[in-house]
């Protein structure tokens, strides 16, 4: 037996503390996409990332509890999710004002691009928090309708006719309205 | 053209679209068309918020950080809860082994108050100042020792210049369940002395207390065999004469209980 194989025995028959540093590895490869939902959600860097650390820090808290079998970032998701509808609920009832200077985008250049950007990111303000959860997850961050629904818990229906009202509504605001020959049913 | 749900135009998008269904809507120009609005629009949220994602990350979301701080404050929780512990227990563990001497004064306390009490009542009577008079003293003698269950003699203060009236069996409420010898003694102008004696067994604390109670000069004395405390209206230099003359015949062989 070579001393690396014995290595590789002993280091299995801890698979505590591995399985501890694979978790804390995986967390970190998702921060970045917490972020940016977080971000999404907030419209405020401040805001986000204490929420992102306050996921974080429940995750790691919970990880002998609830840690699912599968992928790690829909359930960091669902945290996320949970955490940011307490904190809305708890500054509704504390009557705080939203501070209008950091909603607005960071960057107003004066390319049309960037205009319509900004337009754009006004318009998702205006959401539902749940139009906006929904298509904030599918489009921004790619997942699945089963995921995106578990997360939310809601049918996948649900979902798919949050995600269709949601994407109309911005097409309104944003000034590209849908084409009149096509008609839509919900 | 044919109805094309919105539903399914938003599977068409995510990818949640199978194969048939996605090459039928190909076939339609106009439902394309709508698509790749759709796509510039889910093109431009991600654009909106890719920055975000590819910021640096602070070092407060380093999750291996958070699981060190976390352990940390779970440590310290852990030795606060700790010291709680510790801290009641030596609490606790004072609380038990002060508690004797907590009580003791307590209980000296009761016995001075009951003997002032009983020395306020009793000195008044004329015919009934005693139960057995101390012409008698033989029998008192042997009386109330049989009651205090200790050999009880009856000090002859007359060097003092007090003549032995008598005395009583009474209750002593400070101990539970326990009697006291009541001893009266009267001086040539009819001032009283009495004596208020119990065995000791139990009572603990100083084992001498002078104080003066109103008009009252009171001395209390214990040893290993009895409690005696001393009412009258002397000098607290005569308490002391008297106390020491007790207790010389209480408990003969002792040295002496004051020095003067």
């Amino acid at each position: 037996m070579t001393a690396s194989a014995a290595f590789g025995i002993l280091l299995s028959n801890k698979p505590e503390s591995c399985g501890v540093v694979d978790f804390l590895d995986e967390l970190e490869k998702d921060v970045p996409a917490l972020r940016r939902y977080a971000r999404a959600l907030t419209r405020n860097i401040d805001r986000a990332d204490d929420l992102v650390q306050d996921t974080l820090e429940r995750a790691i808290a919970r990880r002998g509890l609830f840690r699912p079998r599968g992928p790690l970032r829909p359930w960091l998701f669902t945290i996320l999710t949970n955490l940011h509808r307490n904190s809305r609920r708890s500054d509704r009832r504390r009557g705080e004002a939203v501070d209008v200077a950091t909603v607005e985008l960071a960057t107003p250049a004066p390319q049309p691009g960037h205009l319509a950007l900004a337009e754009l990111a006004r318009a998702i303000e205006t959401l539902p928090l749940d139009q906006k959860e929904a298509l904030l997850l599918v489009t921004l961050e790619g997942l699945a309708y089963s995921e995106a629904a578990a997360i939310l818990q809601i049918p996948t229906g649900t979902l798919m006719s949050r995600l269709g009202r949601a994407r109309a509504t911005l097409r309104q605001l944003t000034g590209a309205e849908a084409q009149p020959h096509l008609r839509t049913v919900k | 053209m044919s109805e094309i749900s919105r539903d399914t135009l938003m599977a068409y998008l995510d990818n949640e679209l199978d194969g048939a269904s996605r090459a039928k809507l190909e076939a339609d120009p106009a439902a394309m068309a709508e698509i790749a609005a759709y796509m510039r629009q889910s093109d431009a949220i991600r654009t909106l918020y890719a920055p975000a994602g590819a910021e640096p990350v602070p070092v407060r979301l380093d999750p291996h950080r958070l699981a060190l701080e976390a352990q940390r404050r779970q440590w310290r929780s852990v030795a606060q809860t700790a010291i709680i512990v510790c801290v009641l227990g030596i609490g606790i563990a004072a609380g038990w082994l002060l508690r004797p001497s907590a009580d003791a004064p307590d209980l000296y306390d009761r016995l001075i108050a009951d003997a002032v009490s009983a020395h306020t009542v009793y000195v008044a009577e004329n015919r009934h100042a005693v139960e057995v008079a101390g012409s008698d003293s033989e029998h008192l003698s042997t009386w109330l020792s049989n009651r205090l269950d200790t050999a009880l003699a009856m000090p002859d203060l007359s060097v003092q210049g007090l003549t032995f009236l008598g005395g009583r069996l009474l209750p002593a409420p400070a101990i539970p369940g326990g009697r006291a010898a009541q001893l009266m003694y009267e001086d040539g102008a009819g001032n009283r002395t009495t004596l208020y004696i119990t065995p000791s067994t139990g009572v603990d604390g100083p084992s001498y207390e002078s104080v003066r109670l109103g008009t009252d000069q009171v001395l209390y004395w214990a040893n290993t065999s009895f409690t005696c405390t001393i009412v009258g209206t002397g000098t607290p230099e005569q308490l002391q004469a008297i106390a020491n003359a007790v207790f010389a015949q209480l408990t003969p062989g002792a040295a002496a209980l004051y020095e003067s």
